[in-house]
C-alpha cells in the first residue's frame, strides 16, 4: 500500500517535473540553438534597401563572410621529412557555393588576416604574429579587353584557358589578387612576402583543364623552411549540421556508433555531411617549429586565427587601426559555448581575458541541451575540466587564455594512421585536437564526447558523420582541390 | 482590425499578390516560387545552400513554423519567426508581415520576456513601421539587456537620427563601429558623414561596406545602390548609374537599384528606357515611392491620365501600409505637397510627421507643406533648422529657395545651389529650380 501511494505521488510529482523539464527543454534548446539559428539567418539573409520608408532603412542583419573564419587548424607537419614545422591554416567564408560565379569570391581587402602565437606561456598571443594583407588588381587580360562580366574566362572561342597564375596562361584570370606576408616579432615587422597571388576559385574543367597543377603554382616556397597558400579549397569540415539544428535530430535514436563504427575513419554511419560540396578560402602557412618558439624553447604553445577591419568614426576621415572582428582558436567555442549576447565582445577581446566567459566554460549549455534531448545524463555543472583543457597549460595556470595549444614533443601522427577520435580513438591518437587541431579530426564527435561527459564519451555519442566528403592530402597545403563550379551537384540528401 | 480597413486589404490584395510573385522571382533569383503566404515554399530551398545561404527566407520561415507546431512554447523560434517576416517585408513589400511579425515577436515576449534579440527585433520593426519613439525604447532595451552586441546599437542610433537627435545618433554608430566594423556600421558611418555634409568621407565608409560585403548579391546589390545614390546627390549621373548597374549586374532584378537608374535614364534624355525601368520597379515593388516615380515620369510625358492613375495607387497603397501599422505622414505630407493635392491635408499631415519626426525631413516636409499654403514666413524657421547640419541636399535647398523667394527674399542662390549640386534632383521641380537659378 505503502509503496502504491509513493507510487503515485511520485507520479504525480513526475507529471509536473516532466511540465517543468519540458519547459525548460524548450528553453535550454532556445538558448543553446538559438545562437547558431541566428547566425544561419544571418548568412543568409542580405540586407535591403528602405522601401516603404524615405528613411535609411540600415540592413537588418549583416553578414560579414570574408571576415568569419570557420576553422583554424596547427599541428605538426606530418609529411615525412617536414616534421619539425607547424602548420597554421585559418578557412574564412562559410558555405562558398562552387558554382558561385561569375562573382567568385575573394580575400577581403580590408580585412587584416592574422596568426597570433603565444611561446613564453602567458596566454597571450603576442609573442609571434603572421598577418595575411590581399590586394585586389584592376581587372585585367581577356576580361578586360573585352570588357567581359566574369572573374575568370577560357578555354573556348579561340581563348586561352588559365593554365597559369602570372605570364602565359594567365590571361583568363579576369579578377586576381595579391598577397603579403608579414611576421611580427614584438616590435620588429618584417615582411618576409609580398605580390603572392592567392589561387583563384575553380570555375570548372574548360576555364581551368588542371585546377590542381594551377593551385600547385599557389604553394610558394619562401626559402628558411617557410611555405604559404592562399586561395580557394574544399571546407574540410564534416558534420550533419541539418541534424542539429533540427533540435539535435539525428539520424540515429540513440544516436550513438557501434565500436566497429566508431573506429572506422572512412564511412559515415548514419549522418549527412550537410557541407558537403561547399569550398571555403583558406590560408595556410608552414614554418620551423623553431620560427614560433626559437627565443622561449618553449615545448607548448598556444595560438589562434584573427580577422579585424579597419575602425571608423563619424568624425574622422581615414580609419583608426583595425579592429578584431572575429577570433578562432579551438573548435565549436563561439558556436557552442559563447551566449548570443556576448558574442560581439567576445570576438572583439583577446584570447587572454577569457576569465569574463569563465561561467560559460564551467556550466555548457550545450551539456544540459544533450542531457534534455537524449534523456541521458550529462556533465552539466562545474565543469573545471572543460575549463582546464580549454583555457589553461596546465592546471596550476591563474590566466585563462582560449588559445589551440600544440605541444611540439608529441610526434606527428603520419597521415595514413590518423584517427579522427583523436586521443577517444581505440587506439589514441595524441597528436589530434585537442593537442592542436589536425584537418581530418572529427571535432563535432569529440566535442559532443567530451562536452557532453562521461556517458557520452562511453557511450560513443556521435553525429552520423565521420568522414569528410573530399580527401584530403598529405602534405602542404593538406586542404583538398575545391569542387568546380561546374560539375558541383547539390543532389545528394 | 476594422471594417474599412479589411475593405481596403481585400481590394488591393489582387494587385499585391501578382506583384509579390513578381518579385520573389526577382529578388531571389532562380528557382524556387514566391508567395504571398509564407508558408507554402519552394521545394528549391531544401539544401542547406538554398535554405541558408541562398537566402531563401520562406523556406526559413516554414522551417520555424514547423519548429513550433513540434515546441509551441519555444521563444527564440519565435523571435526568429518575427525577425524573417520583417525579412520578408523587405523582399516583398507587402506590409502584411509586420503584422506577422509583430504577432510573432508578442508570442515571444510572452514566453521569455527579457530576450535582447526580441527587444532588438521589436525596434527594428518599429523602425520599419516609421514609429522611432517606440524604436528607441525597444533598441534601448536591447542595448540594456545586451550592451556588447553591435546590432542593438543600430537600432538605437537609426532611431535617434529619425528623432533629430543627432549627436547622440553619431555617438551611438561610434561605438557600434568599435565594438564591430562591418557592412552595418560602416553604412550607418557613411550616412551620419552624408548627413554632415561630407560626401567624400561618406563614400569612403561605404566603400569599406562594399568591400565588407564580399561580393554577396544582395548585399553588395544595396551598398552599390547607396553608392549610386551618394553621387547621385551631388550630380555625378555617370557614377551613379554605374554604381546601380553594378548593382543590378551582381543582383538581376534589384528591384532598388531599378528605380534610381529610371531616374538616371531621364536625367540623360533616354525617357523610353526610364519609363520602362521604372514601370519594372513599380510593378514588383509596389511602394509608394516607386509608383509615385512612375506616376511623376508619365506627369512629364503629358499622360497625365495615366499619371492619375499610379497617383491614386500610392493612396490605396500607403492606407495598406497604415493597416499594417506602418506610419505615413512624411511621405503623405510630402506627396500632397508635391503634387499640389489637398494642400490642407498635406499640413495637417506635416505637423503630424514633425511631432514624430522631428528630424531634418521632418523639419523639410513642414517648411515645404507651410510654402505650399502659402505660409512661408512660418515655414523659414523650419528649412534653416532643415539645414542645420549642412547636409548637401538639392531638395532642400530648392524648397529654401521657394520659401526665400515667396517672401520676396534673395532667392537664386539657393536655387544656384541645388542645381550645382544636382541638377536632376527632382522629376517634378529640376525644370523650374533651373528657372529660377538662371
Amino acid at each position: 500500500m505503502r509503496t502504491t501511494r509513493n507510487e503515485r505521488g511520485q507520479g504525480g510529482e513526475t507529471a509536473v517535473t516532466r511540465a517543468v523539464e519540458k519547459r525548460k527543454i524548450v528553453i535550454a534548446l532556445g538558448l543553446a540553438l538559438g545562437a547558431l539559428f541566428l547566425a544561419l539567418f544571418a548568412r543568409g539573409t542580405g540586407p535591403q534597401a528602405a522601401q516603404a520608408a524615405s528613411h535609411r532603412e540600415a540592413p537588418l542583419i549583416s553578414l560579414d563572410p570574408t571576415a568569419d573564419i570557420t576553422d583554424f587548424f596547427m599541428f605538426r607537419d606530418y609529411a615525412p621529412g617536414e616534421q619539425d614545422k607547424v602548420v597554421l591554416i585559418m578557412d574564412v567564408i562559410p558555405g562558398e557555393e562552387p558554382s558561385s560565379g561569375p562573382n567568385y569570391w575573394n580575400f577581403d581587402p580590408n580585412v587584416l588576416y592574422r596568426f597570433s602565437v603565444d611561446n613564453n606561456g602567458d596566454g597571450k598571443a603576442d609573442d609571434v604574429e603572421l598577418e595575411f594583407r590581399f590586394k585586389t588588381e584592376p581587372i585585367r587580360g581577356i576580361a578586360r579587353q573585352f570588357t567581359l562580366p566574369f572573374s575568370y574566362v577560357g578555354g573556348a572561342g579561340g581563348l586561352p584557358p588559365v593554365t597559369a597564375l602570372d605570364g602565359p596562361g594567365s590571361e583568363g584570370l579576369g579578377l586576381r589578387q595579391r598577397y603579403s606576408v608579414t611576421l611580427v616579432h614584438g616590435r620588429h615587422r618584417t615582411q618576409v612576402a609580398n605580390g603572392l597571388i592567392a589561387v583563384p576559385s575553380n570555375a570548372g574543367p574548360r576555364t581551368m583543364p588542371d585546377y590542381a597543377s594551377l593551385a600547385a603554382q599557389g604553394t610558394y616556397d619562401l626559402g628558411n623552411g617557410i611555405k604559404v597558400f592562399a586561395g580557394q579549397r574544399e571546407d574540410p569540415f564534416y558534420i550533419d549540421l541539418g541534424g542539429v539544428f533540427d533540435t539535435l535530430n539525428l539520424r540515429r535514436v540513440p544516436p550513438i556508433e557501434t565500436p566497429a563504427e566508431d573506429a572506422n575513419d572512412t564511412v559515415s554511419p548514419f549522418g549527412t555531411d550537410m557541407l558537403s560540396g561547399f569550398n571555403v578560402h583558406s590560408i595556410a602557412i608552414e614554418l620551423p617549429a623553431s620560427m614560433l618558439n626559437g627565443d622561449t624553447g618553449a615545448t607548448t604553445i598556444g595560438a589562434y586565427a584573427s580577422t579585424s577591419r579597419p575602425h571608423v568614426e563619424v568624425d574622422g576621415d581615414g580609419h583608426g587601426g583595425f579592429r578584431q572582428v572575429q577570433r578562432l582558436a579551438n573548435p565549436l567555442v563561439n558556436e557552442a559555448i559563447i551566449g548570443t549576447v556576448d558574442k560581439d565582445r567576445w570576438n572583439a577581446l583577446e584570447p587572454e581575458q577569457e576569465s569574463r566567459f569563465e561561467d560559460y566554460y564551467l556550466n555548457p549549455r550545450l551539456a544540459l541541451a544533450l542531457e534534455l534531448v537524449f534523456g541521458v545524463p550529462a556533465a552539466k555543472t562545474n565543469r573545471t575540466d572543460l575549463r582546464d583543457l580549454l583555457l589553461k597549460y596546465q592546471p596550476s595556470d591563474r590566466r585563462l587564455s582560449e588559445l589551440l595549444r600544440l605541444n611540439l614533443l608529441v610526434p606527428p601522427t603520419p597521415f595514413a594512421d590518423q584517427k579522427r577520435m583523436t586521443v577517444l580513438a581505440d587506439t589514441p591518437d595524441p597528436a589530434g585536437w585537442p593537442n592542436g587541431r589536425r584537418p581530418k579530426d572529427d571535432v563535432t564527435d569529440i566535442a559532443i564526447r567530451v562536452v557532453g561527459g562521461p556517458n557520452y564519451v562511453a557511450a560513443r555519442a556521435s553525429d552520423g558523420v565521420n568522414t569528410d566528403d573530399a580527401a584530403l592530402s598529405g602534405s602542404f597545403p593538406f586542404l583538398a582541390t575545391p569542387f568546380d563550379g561546374r560539375n558541383r551537384h547539390h543532389d545528394n540528401p | 482590425m476594422t471594417k474599412q480597413t479589411r475593405l481596403v486589404l481585400a481590394g488591393t490584395a489582387a494587385a499585391l499578390v501578382a506583384a509579390v510573385s513578381l518579385l520573389g522571382g526577382a529578388l531571389r533569383g532562380s528557382g524556387g516560387s514566391a508567395d504571398a503566404v509564407p508558408v507554402k515554399a519552394s521545394v528549391a530551398g531544401e539544401s542547406f545552400s538554398a535554405g541558408f545561404s541562398g537566402g531563401d527566407t520562406a523556406t526559413f520561415i516554414r522551417r520555424l513554423v514547423a519548429q513550433l507546431r513540434a515546441h509551441p512554447g519555444d521563444p527564440k523560434s519565435y523571435t526568429l519567426l518575427g525577425l524573417a517576416y520583417q525579412q520578408r517585408a523587405r523582399e516583398t513589400g507587402n506590409p502584411a508581415y509586420y503584422t506577422k511579425s509583430e504577432q510573432a515577436l508578442d508570442r515571444s515576449r510572452k514566453l521569455a520576456p527579457t530576450d535582447s534579440t526580441t527587444a532588438g527585433a521589436l525596434g527594428s520593426l518599429a523602425l520599419a513601421r516609421h514609429r522611432f519613439r517606440e524604436a528607441l525604447v525597444f533598441g534601448r532595451e536591447s542595448v540594456r539587456l545586451a550592451p556588447y552586441t553591435a546590432r542593438n546599437y543600430g537600432v538605437v542610433g537609426d532611431a535617434l537620427i529619425e528623432l533629430g537627435r543627432y549627436p547622440e545618433a553619431f555617438r551611438t554608430f561610434d561605438h557600434m563601429s568599435s565594438l564591430r566594423p562591418d557592412l552595418s556600421s560602416y553604412s550607418r558611418v557613411s550616412y551620419a558623414r552624408e548627413l554632415l555634409g561630407r560626401p567624400d568621407a561618406a563614400k569612403q565608409a561605404m566603400t569599406l561596406a562594399l568591400d565588407a560585403a564580399g561580393g554577396q548579391p544582395e548585399p553588395t546589390a544595396w551598398v552599390e545602390t547607396q553608392l549610386g545614390k551618394l553621387a547621385w546627390s551631388r550630380g555625378r549621373i555617370g557614377e551613379a548609374e554605374s554604381h546601380y548597374r553594378t548593382a543590378l549586374s551582381v543582383f538581376p532584378g534589384y528591384v532598388y537599384a531599378l528605380e534610381p537608374l529610371a531616374l538616371v535614364q531621364e536625367a540623360q534624355g533616354r525617357h523610353r528606357t526610364a519609363l520602362t525601368l521604372a514601370r519594372r520597379a513599380a510593378e514588383a515593388l509596389p511602394l509608394p515611392q516607386t509608383v509615385a516615380t512612375l506616376g511623376d515620369l508619365y506627369a512629364r510625358r503629358g499622360r497625365l491620365a495615366a499619371a492619375q492613375q499610379q497617383y491614386a495607387l500610392v493612396d490605396v497603397i500607403r492606407r495598406l501600409l497604415a493597416a499594417n501599422g506602418v506610419r505615413t505622414d512624411l511621405e503623405i505630407a510630402q506627396f500632397d505637397a508635391d503634387h499640389g493635392v489637398r494642400l490642407g491635408r498635406a499640413l495637417a499631415a506635416a505637423r503630424k510627421a514633425r511631432r514624430a519626426r522631428p528630424s531634418i525631413d521632418g523639419d523639410d516636409v513642414l517648411a515645404w507643406a507651410l510654402e505650399r499654403n502659402g505660409r512661408c514666413a512660418k515655414a523659414l524657421p523650419y528649412s534653416r533648422r532643415a539645414l542645420r547640419l549642412d547636409t548637401h541636399d538639392a531638395l532642400k535647398y530648392f524648397h529654401r529657395g521657394m520659401i526665400e523667394r515667396c517672401l520676396g527674399h534673395e532667392s537664386r542662390s539657393w536655387f544656384v545651389k541645388a542645381v550645382q549640386l544636382n541638377p536632376h534632383f527632382s522629376l517634378l521641380w529640376s525644370p523650374l529650380a533651373r528657372r529660377y537659378a538662371s
